[in-house]
């Protein structure tokens, strides 16, 4: 071979570090968690300040990107996605084919009928994930409870304030970890190496205006990045009724 | 001290030239323009239309007093919904526009909207956030920004020390407090917000207040001035205390039954007697 061994090292070395910004590779510290700035296609930028909070809190090494130029990690956050334009499809999948947890939350709940579509015909397409039209919680309210919080299963139960609005999941392969009465509003599944968290109530609003159950439950989640939610031994999930999800509750990683 | 009086208290069939003439009649000095509240100052109206709605009051022998708006009851810059929190916004800026336009230098609005579904953590942050930048943009056109306290109806600042924090938190000389004394109800003494935020009031709205009696149907907590539960002879010391020397303007809910004009010469009479202190 026309390559001498310390050649070979040297690419191999620059291959992984391509897109890593100069004065983080020369720090040496790489960041666990990329939070991912959709721009115009996110659709709550304080969904974003939500997330730069927590994690500045948490006080892991995250660093926030576009979409252009996701580096390894840990795990990718997308919050309030609306659009998910190609190179931010192409990040979330290379991330999740690497064994990443991706956090990717719905920013459609507000949107009109052709950006749902397009946002729901991505998740569909990309993602396999499947969703319903978003549901108005408190104009419902004479058939609803009017208890203002979304209850997840996973990583622990908690209780967070909903968003008014939330994307409910159609029955599809993964488990449902948050509800609001019978309406499935978050999954997680596995995906590549990786783990998939959707979430169909916006967490990062909650999260932005200081909510500290919001920010524990995102801790968790942090915690168990990188080592995916034990999925016990099963290689496909169904989601369930409500009763049976919570009949076999999650552990963190 | 200077007097002022909606034209929203002007009746819709009365039209903007008869009300001027009797605002004028009644002895105010101007008036308080309702931007979306009365058909001839809307969102829609025009640049000139604006300039014409000013050539009008000064032709009456008024000035405008400053630019207040009720829109943001059903668009609110704390609302979970991007577009309306952006049309809230588009109200505010509408504001500074035609204050400049109308040659006044105070807007009021309502900063936040506490309800069952956005919860006040949200509201105050949202609130923050959409004031800081309308902040910049009130200053550089010199005009000041004044946040309602509305108290129970917006169940929102509702101590004055909140407010102060928020102001604070806000952290603009061009926003300040709207001071409406009859919002207070039973959850203080209008004497003490004054007291408390001194030169950060742009404008005070006077009403009276029954404390009591809370809403209850369709009668008004509200009443003219001298009628409800008000200490006006400590509110009036108190503006002296901090020197407030700017307009009061009268916002009266509950209106006359019968001869409503009659309304606009008792306010004015009253304002008159507060403003000289013979309480």
């Amino acid at each position: 071979m026309g390559i001498t061994r310390r050649r070979f090292v040297g690419c191999v070395a620059a291959a992984a570090t391509i897109g890593l910004p100069r004065d983080l590779w020369r720090s040496g510290a790489i960041p666990r968690w990329v939070l991912l700035d959709l721009k115009e296609a996110c659709s709550l930028s304080e969904s974003v300040s939500g997330y730069e909070s927590a994690l500045a809190a948490v006080g892991e090494p995250w660093i926030r990107s576009d979409a252009w130029s996701v580096i390894r990690c840990t795990g990718l956050i997308v919050p309030a996605a609306l659009a998910i334009p190609l190179p931010a499809v192409r990040a979330i999948v290379t991330c999740l084919a690497r064994g990443a947890t991706v956090i990717l939350e719905s920013g459609a709940a507000f949107a009109g009928g052709p950006d749902f579509r397009a946002h729901r015909a991505v998740l569909r397409d990309c993602f396999q994930v499947r969703i319903e039209a978003p549901v108005q919680l408190w104009r419902a309210r004479s058939s609803w409870r009017g208890v203002p919080y979304v209850d997840y299963t996973w990583p622990f139960p908690a209780k967070l304030r909903d968003f008014s609005r939330v994307v409910p999941l159609e029955r599809q392969a993964g488990e449902i970890v948050a509800w609001v009465d019978d309406l499935p509003v978050a999954l997680v599944r596995r995906s590549g190496r990786g783990t998939l968290v959707f979430l169909g109530s916006p967490v990062g609003p909650a999260l932005w205006a200081g909510d500290g159950d919001a920010r524990r439950w995102l801790c968790a989640v942090l915690g168990s990045g990188g080592q995916s939610p034990k999925f016990a031994s099963r290689t496909s999930w169904m989601s369930g009724s409500r009763a049976s999800s919570s009949s076999t509750p999650f552990t963190s990683g | 001290m200077k007097k002022a009086i909606g034209d929203n208290m002007i009746a819709k069939e009365w039209g903007f030239e008869k009300g001027l003439e009797l605002v004028k009649q009644a002895g105010f000095d101007g008036i308080e323009l309702w931007l979306g509240d009365v058909p001839w100052f809307q969102l829609s109206t025009a640049d000139s239309a604006v300039r014409e709605l000013r050539r009008k009051v000064e032709d009456a022998g008024l000035v405008v007093s400053n630019v207040s708006t009720g829109l943001h009851w059903a668009s609110p810059l704390s609302s979970r919904d991007p577009k309306v929190r952006a049309q809230a916004v588009r109200i505010v800026e509408r504001e500074i526009e035609t204050a400049v336009l109308l040659g006044t230098d105070a807007i009021l609005l309502v900063a936040g909207l506490v309800t069952e579904e956005v919860p006040y953590t949200e509201v105050y942050q949202r609130c923050l956030d959409a004031l800081r930048p309308l902040g910049e943009k009130a200053a550089r056109t010199g005009v000041r920004i004044g946040c309602e306290n509305c108290n129970a109806e917006h169940r929102f600042l509702i101590s004055p020390r909140e407010f102060w924090q928020f102001l604070n938190d806000v952290a603009s000389p061009a926003v300040g407090i709207h001071l409406d004394v009859g919002n207070i109800h039973d959850t203080g003494f209008a004497e003490q917000w004054i007291e408390i935020h001194g030169p950060r009031i742009t404008r005070i709205h006077v009403k009276d207040v029954m404390k009591k009696r809370g809403r209850c149907g369709d009668q008004s907590v509200y009443t003219n001035l001298f009628l409800g539960d008000n200490n006006w002879p400590a509110i009036r010391a108190a503006m002296t205390k901090v020197g407030y020397d700017g307009w009061l303007v009268a916002e009266m809910e509950a209106r006359y039954r019968y001869a409503p004009d009659q309304q606009f010469f008792d306010t004015a009479r009253a304002m008159d007697r507060l403003i000289s202190g013979r309480l």
